[in-house]
């Protein structure tokens, strides 16, 4: 423990002085990965002239263990940045990227996100992707009425006015995962996840929904637990960050399932899905007859999971790689040009898959420019108004998006099944959900 | 009946041509029911098509809408799409009627891209009626366990019309499990009628069936029905059953936990616990493993090309499959020992030699060392994790009595015993043993009696890193294979060894089954976290009652 949190002080020292604007790592993309950072240690901050650009902060972790999910995220921001500095920029003027790296370490984003909103001054910001995160900089951005748009799904229970949403609500993303399972007879269903905020929230939200929809307590699997009031505080199976041994969790969920109408809801984060995965494969548990539907798992995480085990198993998000539409096809030529072409030397160029967090980072770039071109300002408060006026839509690459009053946003979800080739299936469409943070007890009002 | 004669002699002649005739026939019948007018035609032909395997991708593929018409003037075909697609998004057609190409008038092949077409519309109730053939269909299948859910799929519906259909499938099945699924099945089927009512019940607790206890506990709990105490009789039954088959599995599991912590360890027990060497770059050892494994699967197979420090190493494929592709995790076990121990050797005779005496500086060292070696994996590998695919033999599992046998959990078992039989081999029956244990029990005599006490300690060593490759080369089959992998292991290490008495092998196994056993027994009550925290405090207390750990090594020398 003591080795951990010395090395994440250290990566902090460190990173407090990578901060960095765009075109210095452009300059130093003669150096080697390792000289670059040193070269930008050594040039003095210079910036652009200041009239024809407007800084845009991107608070994302680039190293430490969030780096591998987050990284993405920042290239597809620069990408949109590119794209719209093509087209003349906002209000005639060039977006200029703010980068700096957290290292994940959740209370540096506070202090990063200061230093954005208080000596870069700019206009609005693009990060986080944990929770934990969010909520350790949100002080900060209500303190200094800042802009945060947040692109990442999560368990909702929040609303602030300096953060808009365009992250999958609960009811974006579980919920109609959950629709699609009943619609295909399953009754009885398995919650497991990683002991964290997201998921425990998550699964009492799904624990009321699943009430609602008639399914027993007895069909809802992997224990509940309740405080002395006999309030039900945790619903199913949790388990450590970076745990590895699933073999009591999958023979539970084998006898669970063992009646053939059950179905798994899994909430693992990061690296623990592969021996899950694996486990759940060997122990002969198939996609068929017990699907696991995992609402962490998007393209580019099953880049470095063992997609063979999980053919079959089911994903659902607001965006898919393997959309058919004209507006994504549109979109993935034109990312893979800019990584072929335009891309700086610290984005890594092969094997890239886009995927819902990146799709709703880049719809939130488009959505803020579209506000603060209607506002005519890039003044926090006038496009906050011009936002919440629901006026403000976007046609993605997953569909169409609106931001709504509550500073969430409307957009389609689909279920896809996994494919060999790591890519998703879809299986059904639900269009135009609206998003809805505040769910916990409002299923069962109408009962 | 001399149709049914004939029928079976040319199935004896020729089964390849019977099978074409009749596939031929059942296809027809498919684009038949697909080209019906109405709804209810098409129902009432999808209900009589043959258990045929070859219908089975027309009707999954009619199911979920991508089954499409081609209009030839002449007739209306049916026809289904090619998974793969040309450099346009276009795709081959598959006349549903015959298997073949779908050509036009003119005799060439069409084209389709899938986004410009329309698909034939089924309704709800179509859609139900062809889930039941294709369930049909499974019954058929050759994977026993396909047959296996698709009977038990039959049996939880409940409904009286399959029930004829299973019994004219059981005096057919061979395999032991699908018969038992099929008779469990028909009890479930049973069990909704009041005159076979309690026979079924009793056949089900006979059975032992996991899968109907929600239906018997409904019995049990309904006062009015008259089999309430054949049913509490069968639940109990069922949860003894359960218990038992609880109690076997969470006993070989924490079996097969253990072993993981036994062969992660072991390399530990002879760096830290008889070199004495406090080596914080012990996990990366078995990431080295695990990466050497990754590096012969891709050899392999297709190929792999890394590029570390600015250079580009090409490194070419077998391209083999099968038997021969799945034989490579039984070269890469060599490959990953020697690589781990040429790590480990390498970083005895640059750091670790110089530090035998100083104990802590060898954990500030090793531990910077293990920083070093994470890195140089990110610039090698790349961050993300890396993909390592278990062979054939290792993935599966075979059930016993619903005790789930891994056949990685039993490999690792085995493969534990092995490579622990090895280590005392090596350290008891060679002359190398003998060197390696009189230098670690007295460094300085053994050299004064002539012993080569560096060269022992550098093979020492390398023993130890390499028995951690070993360990990496399995874990890359049930876990990540990263560049931070050997982190989540460190700590286990560590504890194990120390749990074990350090500078005793023996210890450390004892003490990685004894943790993994309580692992394996807490986590069905408490949970994982839970469960981990207590083994934690109950290390924790143990030691402050054993600080030596489970078995004390006895030693003349004052130092310890």
């Amino acid at each position: 423990m003591a080795r951990l949190l010395l090395s994440s002080g250290f990566a902090a020292v460190i990173n407090l002085k990578k901060t960095h604007s765009i075109d210095m790592i452009k300059s130093s993309r003669l150096f080697g990965s390792l000289l670059a950072s040193l070269a930008i240690l050594a040039t003095p901050l210079k910036s652009k002239a200041a009239e024809d650009t407007i800084k845009v902060g991107v608070l994302h972790d680039l190293s430490g263990t969030m780096a591998i999910s987050e990284t993405s995220l920042r290239d597809i921001l620069l990408f949109a940045f590119d794209e719209i500095n093509k087209k003349g920029g906002v209000l005639g003027k060039k977006i200029e990227p703010v980068i700096v790296d957290p290292g994940s370490d959740w209370p540096t984003f506070a202090t990063l996100a200061k230093r954005l909103l208080e000596q870069d001054k700019v206009a609005v910001v693009f990060g986080c992707w944990t929770s934990v995160s969010r909520k350790s900089c949100l002080p900060v951005f209500e303190k200094d009425n800042g802009m945060l748009f947040y692109p990442v799904q999560y368990e909702g229970e929040e609303l602030s006015k300096n953060i808009f949403y365009t992250a999958e609500a609960v009811n974006q993303q579980a919920t109609p995962a959950v629709d699609y399972l009943l619609e295909q007879g399953k009754k009885k269903f398995y919650l497991v996840g990683t002991d964290y905020v997201y998921p425990q929230t998550t699964n009492l939200v799904l624990l009321e929904y699943l009430r609602s929809k008639g399914i027993p307590l007895e069909n809802i699997g992997g224990g509940l637990r309740k405080d002395d009031s006999g309030k039900v505080i945790s619903a199913g199976k949790y388990t450590p960050f970076g745990h590895t041994d699933y073999q009591q969790i999958v023979a539970d969920i084998k006898q669970f399932a063992a009646s053939g109408d059950a179905c798994v809801i899994n909430t693992i984060n990061g690296d623990s899905n592969v021996p899950f995965f694996k486990e759940i494969a060997n122990s002969g548990l198939s996609a068929a007859d017990c699907p696991v539907v995992s609402l962490s798992l998007s393209e580019d995480e099953l880049r470095s999971l063992p997609t063979k085990n999980l053919v079959g198993e089911l994903g659902c998000w607001s965006y898919f790689m393997s959309l058919d539409t004209a507006a994504n096809k549109k979109f993935k030529a034109n990312w893979a040009e800019w990584l072929k072409n335009d891309a700086p030397a610290e984005v890594k160029k092969e094997k890239r898959v886009t995927c819902s967090p990146m799709v709703l980072s880049y719809d939130g770039v488009y959505l803020w420019k579209a506000a603060v071109e209607k506002a005519k300002s890039f003044d926090v408060d006038k496009v906050r108004e011009v936002l919440e006026s629901g006026d403000i839509t976007f046609d993605g690459p997953g569909g169409k998006t609106t931001v709504q009053k509550n500073h969430h946003v409307t957009k389609n979800v689909y279920v896809g099944e996994t494919k060999a080739n790591g890519q998703f299936k879809i299986l059904k469409e639900f269009k135009q959900v609206y998003g809805e943070p505040f769910l916990k007890g409002t299923f069962m009002k109408g009962q | 009946m001399l149709k049914k004669i004939l029928l079976c002699l040319l199935l004896a002649i020729a089964p390849g041509f019977v099978r074409a005739a009749t596939d031929a026939e059942a296809r027809s019948l498919l684009a038949q029911a697909i080209g019906a007018a109405s709804d209810d035609d098409q129902i009432k032909l999808t209900a009589q098509l043959p258990a045929a395997p070859t219908l089975k991708k027309g009707l999954i593929a009619w199911r979920e809408g991508g089954v499409y018409l081609y209009d030839s003037g002449a007739a209306k075909i049916a026809y289904i799409l090619d998974d793969a697609t040309d450099a346009d998004g276009k795709s081959k057609a598959f006349r549903i009627d015959t298997g073949e190409l779908l050509k036009d008038p003119a005799g060439k092949p069409v084209l389709f891209v899938s986004s410009d077409l329309n698909a034939v519309d089924t309704s709800a109730r179509l859609r139900r009626v062809i889930q039941t053939a294709l369930d049909m269909l499974a019954l058929a299948d050759p994977d026993p366990q396909a047959r296996r859910s698709a009977v038990m799929k039959l049996g939880m519906s409940q409904k009286k019309a399959y029930l004829a259909l299973l019994e004219a499938r059981r005096p057919l099945e061979k395999d032991v499990d699908v018969r038992n699924a099929l008779d469990e099945a028909a009890a479930l089927i049973n069990l909704n009628d009041p005159a076979t009512q309690a026979a079924a019940i009793r056949q089900l607790g006979d059975l032992h069936s996991i899968g109907s206890y929600k239906l018997l506990s409904t019995i049990a709990e309904n006062p009015g029905s008259p089999n309430v105490k054949g049913a509490r009789a069968a639940l109990k039954q069922i949860d003894t059953y359960i218990s038992w088959s609880n109690f076997y599995g969470t006993l070989f599991r924490g079996l097969s936990l253990g072993s993981i912590l036994l062969i992660v360890a072991l390399g530990l027990a002879i760096t830290f616990g008889l070199m004495g060497v406090i080596n914080m770059a012990h996990g990366e050892f078995i990431a080295v493993g695990a990466y050497a494994t990754y590096v012969v699967q891709n050899v392999f197979g297709a190929g792999l090309a890394l590029s570390p420090f600015g250079f580009s190493i090409n490194l070419p494929g077998l391209n083999l499959s099968g038997a021969r592709y799945d034989s490579y995790f039984l070269v890469s076990l060599p490959v990953a020992f020697l690589c781990a121990a040429l790590v480990g050797l390498l970083l005895e005779r640059a750091v670790i030699q110089f530090l035998y005496r100083r104990p802590l500086e060898s954990l500030l060292a090793t531990w910077g060392v293990s920083l070093v070696l994470q890195q140089s994996f990110r610039l090698v590998f790349g961050a993300a994790n890396v993909q390592v695919n278990s062979p054939g033999w290792l993935s599966g599992n075979m059930t016993f009595h619903d005790v789930i046998f891994g056949y990685n959990r039993l490999f690792v078992i085995g493969f534990a015993v092995v490579i622990v039989i090895g280590t005392w081999l090596v350290l008891t029956k060679t002359p190398l043993g003998l060197l390696i244990r009189a230098v670690m029990q007295k460094r300085d005599m053994a050299a004064c009696i002539g012993v080569r006490t560096e060269r022992v300690n550098m093979m020492t060593f390398a023993l130890g890193s390499g028995l951690a490759g070993l360990a990496g080369a399995f874990l890359s089959q049930i876990d990540n294979t990263g560049p931070s992998m050997g982190q989540h292991y460190i700590v286990d290490c560590f504890m194990t060894v120390v749990v074990g008495g350090v500078g005793n092998i023996v210890g450390a196994i004892c003490s990685a089954l004894g943790i993994g056993m309580i692992d394996e027994t807490l986590q069905p009550f408490i949970g994982p976290v839970m469960g981990k925290i207590t083994v934690l405090a109950m290390i924790i207390l143990f030691l402050q009652w054993r600080p030596a750990g489970l078995f004390v090594t006895k030693s003349r020398s004052l130092e310890g």
